[in-house]
């Protein structure tokens, strides 16, 4: 059976996630809807090539196939899926010293055309953009990972807890120790907000 | 799109199949049992720590000669301390690995394990459950250093004012004493301040504190019940003997 994108548009994740259960195809539906928004976390977050995040996505879609029973229905899909990417993205982070450790940030025009045509965000291609941008591949994994999240994943603190399955507060800690390296970094740049 | 088909296809492919519920089920179940086996195993240790409290006279420690953190420090129940410290590890580490146990700070859990196994632990002091696991494993481990071991480094400085053993015989002011190194000693205690649940009577463990008058001559202060010292506070002098066993 071919599932459309008008079908799937129509489908609530969870009872994709059901159907999916029974019919493979329906797996698609979920791959399609999430697919922009990850691949964007995945190199957000690492630093990845778009192949190499392309192929995370697809060991994390697996391993979302494999795990789908379970899913628990009181956890929203999507935090549950970005955890499963989140993990894989992390696992293959600290494997592949290609990417992400010891990554120079260089402020030259390809780097910055590359990093926002990848996202598309060319149109808010102004200053502060690319200077958050900068700091952000300058800082620890774990506050990038947070601020990510919440700024531009706009997750709440609860959705962040479940993603990275630690405690409510232990988010808002980070997120306000990630605030501070951010604002160092910037001053130390001298960037201006 | 291609890319997503490319996924379906390799899932097809590689006949990649779903987990089944079950195996789910069940590790949740496992993960649930372990954690009951930790905190049970966590209280046990709890309540043989308070046997141990119970039966060793830690209020003595300052008046004894010998070195103090040193006599401490091997009176101490380090066995089970550190099998309750490993078991709440484990069992703070299964519950922070469980579902939801993520959303809980590690101090809360650390106050609720701890909670928990110090309420069971006592249930099962009160029940009588220390003493029978410590038993077992005085019979049945070989390394195992039990509670009336740690007892008798107290208890056998009959130079120091601690004598411990079993009556042999009592008469008016005075009774024999065999202690456990099989020394026999004649021990006045004519004006000894005995303990409530002490019986002086012939086959009674009994520990003394005084001092040793000459040789094998024991002058008691005091008499204490070998097991424990309960209720120490309603004790009389010389009103509860048995004379003549």
């Amino acid at each position: 059976m071919t599932i459309t994108k008008d079908i799937c548009e129509k489908l609530s994740d969870n009872v994709i996630v059901k159907m999916s259960l029974t019919d493979i195809d329906y797996f698609l539906c979920l791959y399609n809807r999430y697919e922009i928004k990850l691949l964007r976390y995945i190199k957000r977050i690492s630093g990845a090539s778009d192949e190499q995040a392309k192929d995370i996505l697809q060991e994390s879609f697996i391993k979302i196939w494999q795990n789908l029973n379970n899913f628990n229905q009181r956890l929203k899909l999507s935090s549950w899926i970005y955890r499963i990417v989140h993990n894989e993205t992390i696992s293959c982070w600290r494997n592949n010293m290609s990417f992400g450790k010891d990554h120079q940030v260089q402020l030259d025009d390809n780097f910055i055309d590359n990093f926002f045509l990848d996202l598309e965000l060319d149109e808010y291609k102004h200053q502060n953009e690319i200077h958050t941008h900068l700091i952000l591949e300058q800082l620890p994994i774990k506050y990038k990972t947070v601020l990510v999240l919440r700024y531009m994943e706009e997750m709440s603190y609860n959705e962040i807890s479940n993603v990275l399955k630690i405690p409510e507060g232990t988010v808002a800690a980070r997120i306000n120790r990630a605030k501070s390296n951010f604002i160092k970094i910037a001053s130390i740049n001298q960037f201006s907000f | 799109m291609k890319k997503t088909k490319s996924i379906i296809d390799k899932i097809k492919e590689e006949n990649i199949k779903q987990k089944p519920k079950w195996y789910f089920v069940l590790s949740k179940i496992l993960n649930l049992l372990t954690f009951i086996i930790c905190m049970l195993i966590g209280s046990l240790s709890f309540s043989v720590i308070l046997f141990s409290i119970q039966q060793t006279d830690f209020d003595l420690i300052s008046h004894m000669s010998h070195s103090r953190i040193e006599l401490f420090l091997s009176l101490l129940p380090f066995f089970w301390i550190t099998v309750l410290l490993i078991f709440l590890f484990g069992a703070i580490f299964i519950f922070k690995k469980s579902e939801r146990g993520y959303k809980y700070p590690l101090y809360q859990l650390v106050v609720l394990t701890t909670a928990i196994s110090f309420l069971f632990g006592t249930l099962f002091f009160i029940g009588g459950g220390s003493h029978w696991l410590e038993n077992v494993f005085a019979e049945k481990v070989n390394f195992y250093e039990n509670i009336h071991e740690k007892k008798m480094i107290m208890w056998m400085r009959p130079e120091e004012g601690f004598l411990s053993g079993t009556i042999e015989k009592v008469s008016e002011d005075e009774m024999q004493l065999t202690d456990f190194s099989n020394k026999k000693w004649n021990v006045n205690y004519k004006d000894a301040y005995i303990h409530k649940i002490v019986f002086i009577k012939k086959g009674e463990k009994v520990k003394l504190i005084g001092n040793i008058t000459q040789g094998n001559k024991f002058l008691a202060k005091e008499i204490r019940p070998w097991n424990g010292k309960k209720k120490q506070n309603r004790g009389r002098n010389r009103s509860n003997k048995n004379i003549g066993d």
